[in-house]
C-alpha cells in the first residue's frame, strides 16, 4: 500500500490512537477511492480527523465522552495560555525608577508635591511586595486580588493650593501637550449613601483621569472639592504608572494556549481510554475529573462575565492580565485544588489494570 | 405502538441491514449502504469505523474473520443476535410509523399514496 494517496492517507490516520486498526482503515480507503485520485479530498480529511480524535477518547458507546472531553481541552487551553502570558509579562520594560517617576509627574503636575514615591519591586506585587512562599497564603485564602500589576507612583497631602478639578484640567492639559493620550474621567462615589436623609448629588467623590503614552499608563485621582474645605494635612491627589501590556504577550497566549490544550486532550483521551471497563480506580478517577472541571469552570463562568461588564464600563488604557479575566488569582484556591484532582486523577489512571484484561481498544490490525 | 424501542440513526440502521444475511469488510459495507439507499447515503470511511465501533462495543456486530486480497488484510463483520433483535425492534418501530403516515396521506389524497 504505497503511493501518494496511502502515504497522505497515513499521515490523516495519525489522528487515531496507535493502536487502532489504522491499516484496515486505510484499506477500505483506499478500496473506496476512485481511480486517479491522489490526494484525500477535504471532506474526507475532515472526517478521518474528527473520527480519529473521537476513536483517542475510548469508549465508543458513551455518547458523553466527546462533550467532557471539550470541556477540559477548552480550559486547560485557557489556563495554559494565562500563564503563558504570565511568562511574557516579564518582557515588559521596568517601571521607570523613583527619580524618574518624580520628574515625570512635575511635567505632569507642576507645583504638587508628591511623596511615598518609591522603586517598584517586581512587575507584579501583592501588598507591595513581590510574590514568595510567606505570601503564598495571602494569594490562595482570599486576597489574590491584591496579586496585581505593579505600579510606581505618589500622593501629595496637605490643604489643597488649587481644587481638583483645576489640577486635572491643568494634567489633562500637560498631558495632551506632551503626546499622552487622554481617556474620559471616571467618577465614583467615594462612600454610598446608609439611608435618608441622603442626597447623592452631595457626597463627596474621587475623579480619576486615565492617560497613556508608548507602553506607559497613567492614572491622577483626585478627591472632589470636599478637600477644599479641610483644614487638616490630608491626602487629595494621587498619581501613578504602570506598563502596558508587552506585544509579546499575544504570540504567549496563543502558542502555550494550543499546547496546553493539546496536552490535555492527549491526557485526558490516555486516561479515559485506561479506564474503561474493569479499571481499579475507574470511578475515582471519574469524580476527581467532574470536581476539577467543577472547580476550574465554576469561577471562570463567574468572573468572565464580570470582566467583560468591568472592561466595557470604564476606559482601560491597557488590557488587564489574561488571569484576571478568568477569575484568578482571586479563585486561586479552586484552581489548585481542581490541579491537585487532575493531577491524582491521571496517577491513579495509571495503575495496573487486572491482568486479565488489556486495554480495551478496537480489533487492532 | 411500539415501545421501548430507542429510535435508530439512518447510517446505523443501514449498517446493520447491510450485515443481515452476509457477513461483510469495511468497503463491502459502504457499497451495501450505498446501494439499500439508492445512492443517497454515502459513508464515509471515518464515520463508517466509529459507527463499528460503537455497534461492537454495544453487542450489536462482531468481527467475523480475516482475508487477505491484493496485499490487503480485510477484516469481515457480522451481525450478532443482539444486533438481529435491534434491527427488527426497528424495522417493526419504522413500519409503524410509515404506516401510519400513508394512512393520513390516503385519507388527504386519495389514490396517491
Amino acid at each position: 500500500m504505497a503511493g501518494p494517496l496511502a502515504r497522505r492517507y497515513r499521515r490523516l490516520l495519525f489522528c487515531y490512537p496507535r493502536t487502532h486498526r489504522r491499516d484496515e482503515l486505510l484499506a477500505t480507503l483506499l478500496d473506496a477511492a476512485p481511480p486517479g485520485r491522489t490526494r484525500p479530498t477535504a471532506r474526507e480529511a475532515a472526517n478521518l480527523i474528527r473520527h480519529g480524535l473521537r476513536a483517542r477518547l475510548g469508549r465508543p458507546a458513551s455518547r458523553t465522552v466527546g462533550a467532557w472531553a471539550i470541556l477540559a481541552t477548552i480550559i486547560s487551553g485557557i489556563f495554559a495560555a494565562a500563564f503563558a502570558t504570565r511568562a511574557a509579562w516579564e518582557t515588559a520594560e521596568p517601571l521607570p525608577r523613583a527619580a524618574q517617576t518624580r520628574a515625570m509627574l512635575a511635567e505632569i503636575l507642576p507645583g504638587q508635591e508628591f511623596i511615598g514615591i518609591e522603586d517598584a519591586p517586581a512587575a507584579f506585587t501583592i501588598y507591595g511586595a513581590p510574590l514568595s512562599w510567606a505570601t503564598v497564603d495571602d494569594l490562595l485564602l482570599g486576597d489574590g486580588g491584591e496579586y496585581a500589576l505593579a505600579e510606581v507612583g505618589g500622593v501629595v497631602r496637605g490643604v489643597p493650593t488649587r481644587s481638583p478639578q483645576e489640577a486635572l484640567d491643568l494634567a489633562r492639559q500637560r498631558l495632551l501637550a506632551t503626546g499622552w493620550t487622554v481617556y474620559r474621567p471616571v467618577v465614583h462615589d467615594m462612600y454610598g449613601c446608609v439611608g435618608p436623609p441622603c442626597d447623592p448629588a452631595t457626597l463627596p467623590t474621587s475623579t480619576t483621569l486615565l492617560a497613556r503614552r508608548g507602553n506607559t499608563t497613567l492614572a491622577i485621582e483626585a478627591d472632589s472639592a470636599d478637600s477644599m474645605n479641610s483644614v487638616v494635612d490630608t491626602t487629595y491627589l494621587s498619581a501613578s504608572f504602570q506598563r502596558t501590556t508587552p506585544p509579546a504577550v499575544y504570540p504567549f497566549a496563543i502558542i502555550g494556549g494550543l499546547a496546553g490544550a493539546v496536552v490535555a486532550f492527549l491526557l485526558f483521551s490516555w486516561a479515559s481510554r485506561r479506564t474503561t471497563g474493569r479499571h481499579p480506580a475507574r470511578w475515582v478517577v471519574t469524580t476527581l475529573f467532574h470536581v476539577t472541571m467543577v472547580f476550574w469552570w465554576a469561577p471562570t463562568l463567574v468572573a468572565v462575565p464580570s470582566s467583560v461588564w468591568h472592561h466595557l464600563d470604564e476606559p482601560h488604557p491597557s488590557w488587564r492580565p489574561m488571569w484576571e479575566w478568568l477569575g484568578q488569582p482571586v479563585f486561586s484556591l479552586f484552581f489548585v485544588v481542581g490541579g491537585g484532582c487532575a493531577l491524582l486523577g491521571v496517577a491513579l489512571a495509571a495503575l495496573p489494570r487486572p491482568r486479565t484484561e488489556t486495554v480495551p481498544t478496537t480489533a487492532p490490525s | 405502538m411500539i415501545r421501548g424501542v430507542k429510535p435508530m440513526r439512518e447510517p446505523t440502521f443501514l449498517i446493520l441491514t447491510a450485515l443481515a444475511g452476509a457477513s461483510r469488510h469495511g468497503y463491502g459495507i459502504v457499497q451495501e449502504v450505498e446501494a439499500l439507499s439508492e445512492g443517497r447515503v454515502s459513508l464515509l470511511t471515518g464515520t463508517l469505523y466509529t459507527a463499528l465501533d460503537r455497534l461492537t462495543a454495544e453487542g450489536l456486530v462482531e468481527h467475523d474473520h480475516d482475508e487477505e486480497v491484493d496485499g490487503r488484510v480485510r477484516h469481515y463483520y457480522r451481525l450478532t443476535a443482539p444486533g438481529l433483535t435491534a434491527l427488527t425492534a426497528e424495522t417493526a418501530r419504522l413500519r409503524q410509523l410509515t404506516g401510519a403516515a400513508e394512512a393520513r396521506l390516503r385519507a388527504l389524497r386519495p389514490g396517491l399514496v
